[in-house]
């Protein structure tokens, strides 16, 4: 039996249309949600209400101290029961694999995008929130306008990076069944008896394209630093 | 226009502002001056309440600065203040750093706001650079840009925390003509500064602070003929030597 370079371009398709589609997007849902909600985890941190940072705190060391396919697991089976208890539902309510992993991912990838956030903020030097404050702009104002902007030029490059272990770290979903790249090759690879060839193709895909992204942000950091 | 009554600030045990008391009336120039540590950026900074204090009361325009129920931002937008690094919005342009404040802060329309930042922009002599980044400007004209920027909010005061000391020498006088420019309309003034040329030219009072004390507060005439206190002798002798 030799390598049979056929059932890739037969299944190709299938692989991209469903299997890459649902990767691609669960990658930039979760880092839109992510890079919000550690955002905002980050200005919850760097609070001087203690009750707030430590909230925030806490949440953040927490995921971050859970391996990622734990909280997948925990999220997929847990969520229904807590869904139906906030609804006041006796059933579980019904979530899908879809909308628990894109939970999940969201959640998860806060924390670490809050990190990332959060050292953005603190390269903010002093005198801008002053300068803001002098002007008469509140906290929210001087966070929108003055501070944000800039922590967020200065962290694209980390931010991206970040994002580029997000989308390799999507391919955890086959735990609960969902059908992702790596979900749709290993169905054709069980079906076809075609493993070698499926997961070496998987491995090539998502190293000329985790690579190449990374190519790109080497670019950006050097155009940045510039300034 | 300003009045701090027995203000006193710590940093933990460390004590920076210890019973300091002043008054700067309206259309007065008052120059703080001292050596570094002394406590004066702090002081200047309490007014605006950027820092807070701990002890004392603070007024400005007859509004306590230190009552919590005071509503800082709009306080603030009616008192310009220069730092020494300047602090324009490097994202931003030239522009947009004139209007920002006006637009948030006090609710003018970009129209308005754009046609005052540029009258202003005008008078300190830069129109022609409205839509450069602060990147691209000198020191010194970032600094006027920043004073610029204050004045645009129509400020009843303005505060200068060492506005020429991260100057290179051949900037500090275009900023300087732009601040005496300012004190001979009338313009209330703190400034926090060591150029003593500045403060003979325009200053009505001159305060000398030195650990976190105001231990010289008299007219500049006083100050300069026969400072009483052997600290700020020394200090004058050693910043006018020159």
């Amino acid at each position: 039996m030799g390598f049979d370079f056929d059932v890739i371009e037969r299944s190709m398709p299938y692989l991209f249309r469903e299997g890459m589609t649902f990767t691609v997007t669960l990658t930039l849902l979760a880092m839109t949600g992510g890079v919000i909600f550690g955002t905002l985890l980050a200005m919850m941190r760097l609070s001087a209400l203690k009750p707030v940072s430590i909230l925030a705190g806490a949440y953040v060391n927490l995921m971050r101290s859970i391996p990622l396919l734990l909280v997948i697991f925990w999220f997929f089976f847990l969520v229904p029961y807590i869904g139906a208890w906030i609804t006041g539902s006796s059933q579980p309510i019904k979530i899908g694999a879809w909308m628990s992993a894109v939970i999940t991912f969201t959640m998860f990838e806060a924390a670490y995008y809050c990190e990332i956030m959060r050292a953005g903020i603190q390269s903010i030097a002093r005198g801008q929130v002053w300068s803001g404050y002098a002007l008469g702009l509140n906290y929210w104002q001087t966070m929108a306008q003055i501070v944000l902007p800039q922590a967020f030029r200065n962290m694209l490059p980390v931010l991206l990076t970040q994002t580029i272990i997000l989308f390799q770290d999507t391919s955890l979903v086959y735990v609960i069944s969902a059908t992702d790249f790596l979900g749709a090759a290993a169905k054709i690879a069980n079906r076809d008896y075609r493993l070698v060839e499926m997961y070496s193709f998987v491995a090539v895909v998502y190293f000329i394209i985790s690579y190449s992204l990374s190519l790109l942000v080497k670019h950006l950091q050097e155009r940045i630093a510039i300034r | 226009m300003i009045s701090l009554k027995n203000v006193s600030k710590w940093y933990g045990s460390f004590q920076v502002l210890n019973d300091c008391s002043t008054e700067v009336a309206k259309g007065e120039v008052v120059v703080v001056c001292g050596p570094s540590g002394s406590g004066k950026s702090t002081l200047i900074k309490c007014v605006n309440a950027l820092e807070p204090f701990q002890k004392g009361e603070i007024l400005v325009d007859g509004v306590a600065v230190g009552d919590p129920k005071t509503n800082l931002p709009k306080l603030r937008s009616r008192v310009g203040m220069v730092f020494q690094h300047f602090e324009l919005f490097p994202h931003m342009t030239v522009t947009q750093n004139l209007t920002l404040g006006q637009v948030k802060a006090l609710g003018r329309s970009e129209t308005e706001a754009r046609e005052k930042g540029l009258k202003l922009l005008e008078r300190v002599g830069l129109l022609g650079h409205k839509d450069k980044y602060p990147g691209q400007l000198s020191g010194g004209q970032q600094q006027r840009v920043a004073i610029a920027r204050a004045l645009s909010m129509d400020p009843i005061a303005m505060l200068f925390d060492e506005p020429t000391s991260a100057l290179d020498p051949e900037m500090i006088n275009e900023v300087l003509d732009v601040m005496v420019e300012l004190a001979r309309e009338g313009m209330t003034m703190m400034v926090v500064t060591h150029e003593m040329g500045f403060a003979r030219k325009v200053a009505h009072r001159v305060i000398f602070m030195d650990a976190g004390r105001i231990i010289e507060d008299a007219k500049k005439e006083e100050f300069f003929g026969t400072p009483r206190s052997e600290r700020a002798q020394i200090f004058l002798s050693k910043i006018l030597h020159h």
